[in-house]
């Protein structure tokens, strides 16, 4: 029997249909507005108040895996896991840069805003890229998220992870094929306030569990000192096996301790070894000593463990060594280690300049993409989705408050998240594989919430993955429509026959979902290498475009192409032959940055500046921010933009 | 609010076209609100002053953003929101590969 099926009564069932029920309800009773036009069906007529298209941004970007992602940050980095989650802050720089240039220009998608920008069949090749390229992402966002559900479901419900993938969607889609983008906002809206109010109670009742805000703390301050270790595979048993933690204490005096007793590492092949305990994280006194493994225990290799020893007071730069052979021959297996858990509260708890798994070098390469790329136009994944509810609020205005509610809604749930977390953390502190517990927030929801609200919690759930999934089928079917059908296919097209096809390329997203939902394990480390691209390598030229005006569709295109060879050289090729390291995310990022560079800059300052007629257009319909003086004089000479402010004092 | 720190309350449309130092402030301001929710928010749950205080702190920042950039959005918007049929029926005529006026 599953477990969570025997967490829900018969009021939870009540609940769960009826949210549903209301849910895809609501959803297909905006269908006769949603058949007027192509602009309903995917903007809602740009006739939306500031606060729908805020929620949307929430409710889409809740989604079933974010919990699990955010208890893995938490469990590895602490508080200071809260920068990782930080990047909604380019909605701080776009909602007063970026969002008003892109909803100036009114294009429905970032392909058709490569037409405004760019002139010619360099605009077009580029406008069709993008296209294809976005109904490609849409479809394996939604097999991503549906594998997810998949999995979610066998555990919810016990079903085979088929049904989780191909039921939820089917249900979401009846409402995004009646009423288009009218049936994900109003959805998202009920799905966004469900999922935010079980957020803040299932949160606040696992801090509760966790003893209290206060407990949490103090538990915290209290635990040892813990490593996350790989026991290193052997083909047959090494029985005499001693760690060795060695560091400073106070005043620079030298600290050391040896297991009393040796410990052995069997063969993968043996039984499950030792493993720690979590009152072995609380244990205290008795000066430096290791805690876990203790002599005689059995560890099998390959296993992931929790080497513990007591925290010291003063004590840093902790190194731990192994010894294979009784104390003869030592090698090192972790350096640079903390001294107890209090640095999980810090919220700079980094691991050195560019040292560790959380360098200040990505750190600070996290903030500048962020906030520099908050003034480009599509300089992350996010921008696709908020690009379309930036156009669909009513007003210039109301794209900003839009994309300011949703952003900040979004890094408030992270903090209750993390608080949360780190509640749950310290009933597990001695669990070294963050697979373990990574459903843990999910769990906390089963056990401790009373009958009745569990119904609510499982239809939260659901909420917070059909909002991803109707937001992505319209999203996928705008690029299809308005960039393919329309503008390529069909540019006379009626506007009956534009809402249809809009359904018809909803269907064909919602049937390649299933077949990737199927088989996204095999494909998905080619997919994350395909986002990587277009972050890494594009993310320059995505802030020059809106920036300067000599930027120009040549140039783009070199830099979408040459980022291509270049990631695939850096990311996989030269480390392949072992000509470079694998190296650490954030010189990834500079070193892709700094390539497509030398390429993109010689071919746009080699190659004609875009049409001026064409630049002008845009200038005075965007009024885009840096460097556009020669394109703002000539609008100027031409009275076509007012230069009254040159006469002010 | 005087001297050199002071922001403009009164716009016209064709000021407000125009990028100035209230545009920046707002930006500034709202990536300092984001940062202080996102770490006052778990310390506040936690019941840690600190947290309270950049929580709050927070909210003010973002109510000052509101108020430096409130009047120069509405300008901006409200005149824009005149321009914009014009606009529309020139992204139709792109989509339809027609020739646009001007």
């Amino acid at each position: 029997m599953n477990q969570t099926v025997e967490y829900l009564a018969l009021q939870d069932w009540i609940w769960l249909v009826a949210f549903v029920a209301l849910m895809v309800g609501t959803g297909v009773a905006f269908y006769r507005l949603a058949v007027r036009s192509e602009e309903d069906f995917f903007l809602a007529g740009r006739k939306l108040p500031w606060w729908l298209p805020a929620v949307s941004v929430y409710a889409t970007h809740t989604a079933t895996d974010t919990p699990i992602f955010v208890t893995g940050i938490v469990f590895l980095y602490g508080v200071s896991g809260v920068w990782y989650l930080i990047f909604p802050i380019w909605v701080a720089v776009s909602a007063f840069t970026s969002t008003r240039i892109f909803r100036r220009s009114l294009a429905y998608t970032i392909a058709e805003w490569q037409n405004l920008r760019f002139s010619g069949i360099r605009a077009e090749m580029l406008r069709g890229w993008f296209a294809g390229w976005q109904f490609f992402m849409s479809m394996f966002v939604l097999g991503w998220v549906g594998a997810a559900m998949g999995k979610v479901s066998a555990i919810l419900f016990g079903w085979p992870p088929w049904i989780g993938i191909v039921g939820f969607a089917t249900l979401c889609a009846v409402y995004v094929l009646a009423a288009g983008y009218w049936g994900v906002v109003v959805a998202d809206f009920q799905q966004g306030v469900i999922a935010f109010i079980l957020i803040v109670l299932v949160s606040v009742w696992a801090i509760l569990a966790a003893g209290g805000p206060a407990a949490i703390a103090d538990k915290i301050d209290r635990m040892n000192s813990t490593y996350s270790w790989e026991v290193p595979e052997v083909s047959e048993p090494a029985r005499d096996c001693l760690l060795r933690v060695e560091g400073t204490a106070e005043e620079k005096q030298g600290l050391a301790a040896t297991m009393d007793g040796v410990f052995s590492i069997e063969p993968e092949s043996a039984k499950r070894g030792a493993a720690p305990t979590r009152e072995q994280v609380y244990e205290s006194g008795g000066g430096l000593r290791i805690l876990f493994p203790r002599p005689g225990d059995a560890l099998r290799g390959g296993d992931e463990v929790k080497v513990i020893w007591t925290q010291v007071d003063g004590a840093e730069d902790l190194k731990l060594s192994l010894s294979r052979d009784g104390g003869g021959t030592w090698e090192v297996i972790g350096d640079r280690l903390r001294n107890g858990q209090s640095w999980r509260l810090d919220p700079f708890a980094f691991s050195g300049w560019f040292q560790g798994d959380f360098p200040l070098a990505w750190f600070f390469t996290m903030l500048m993409m962020a906030i520099i790329g908050g003034i480009g136009v599509g300089t992350n994944s996010d921008w696709f989705v908020e690009a379309q509810r930036m156009q669909s609020a009513d007003t210039l205005k109301g794209a900003t408050l839009a994309m300011l509610g949703g952003g900040i809604s979004v890094v408030f749930r992270n903090g209750i998240w993390v608080a949360a977390i780190l509640g749950l953390f310290t009933l597990t502190p001695h669990v070294a594989s963050v697979s373990q517990v990574e459903t843990s927030w999910y769990t906390a929801g089963f056990r401790y919430l009373p009958a009745g609200a569990v119904g609510l919690f499982v239809a939260a759930i659901i909420a917070i993955h059909l909002s991803t999934v109707s937001t992505r089928l319209n999203l996928g079917a705008m690029y299809a429509t308005r960039d393919l059908y329309h503008h390529y296919i069909k540019p006379r097209a009626t506007e009956r026959e534009l809402v249809w096809a809009g359904r018809i390329s909803t269907l064909v997203l919602l049937l390649g979902s299933f077949i990737y939902g199927m088989m996204i394990t095999e494909i998905t480390e080619w997919l994350i290498f395909a986002m990587w691209i277009m972050f890494a390598g594009v993310w320059l030229p995505n802030v020059l475009q809106v920036v300067w005006w000599r930027f120009n569709a040549w140039g783009y295109l070199s830099a979408w192409v040459s980022s291509l060879v270049f990631s695939w050289l850096v990311v996989w090729v030269l480390p392949e032959f072992g000509v470079l390291p694998v190296l650490p995310n954030h010189a990834q990022f500079w070193i892709l940055l700094g390539l497509g560079a030398a390429v993109f800059v010689p071919f746009t300052l080699l190659t004609k500046a875009e049409d001026m007629d064409h630049l002008i257009r845009f200038y005075v319909m965007t009024r885009p921010i840096g460097w556009w003086g020669p394109v703002k004089r000539e609008a100027q000479r031409r009275g076509l933009i007012s230069d009254e402010l040159r006469s002010e004092p | 609010m005087s001297g050199k720190l002071s922001f403009k309350r009164d716009w016209t449309a064709a000021e407000a076209d125009q990028w100035s130092k209230e545009d920046f402030a707002a930006a500034a301001l709202g990536v300092l609100a984001f940062v202080a929710v996102a770490f006052g928010t778990p310390y506040a749950f936690l019941l840690r002053p600190a947290g309270f205080a950049l929580f709050f702190g927070g909210v003010g920042l973002g109510a000052l953003m509101l108020w430096i950039i409130g009047p120069k959005l509405n300008a901006v918007s409200a005149d824009y929101e005149k321009k914009q049929k014009r606009y529309l029926e020139d992204l139709e005529k792109i989509m339809r590969w027609e020739e646009l006026d001007g």
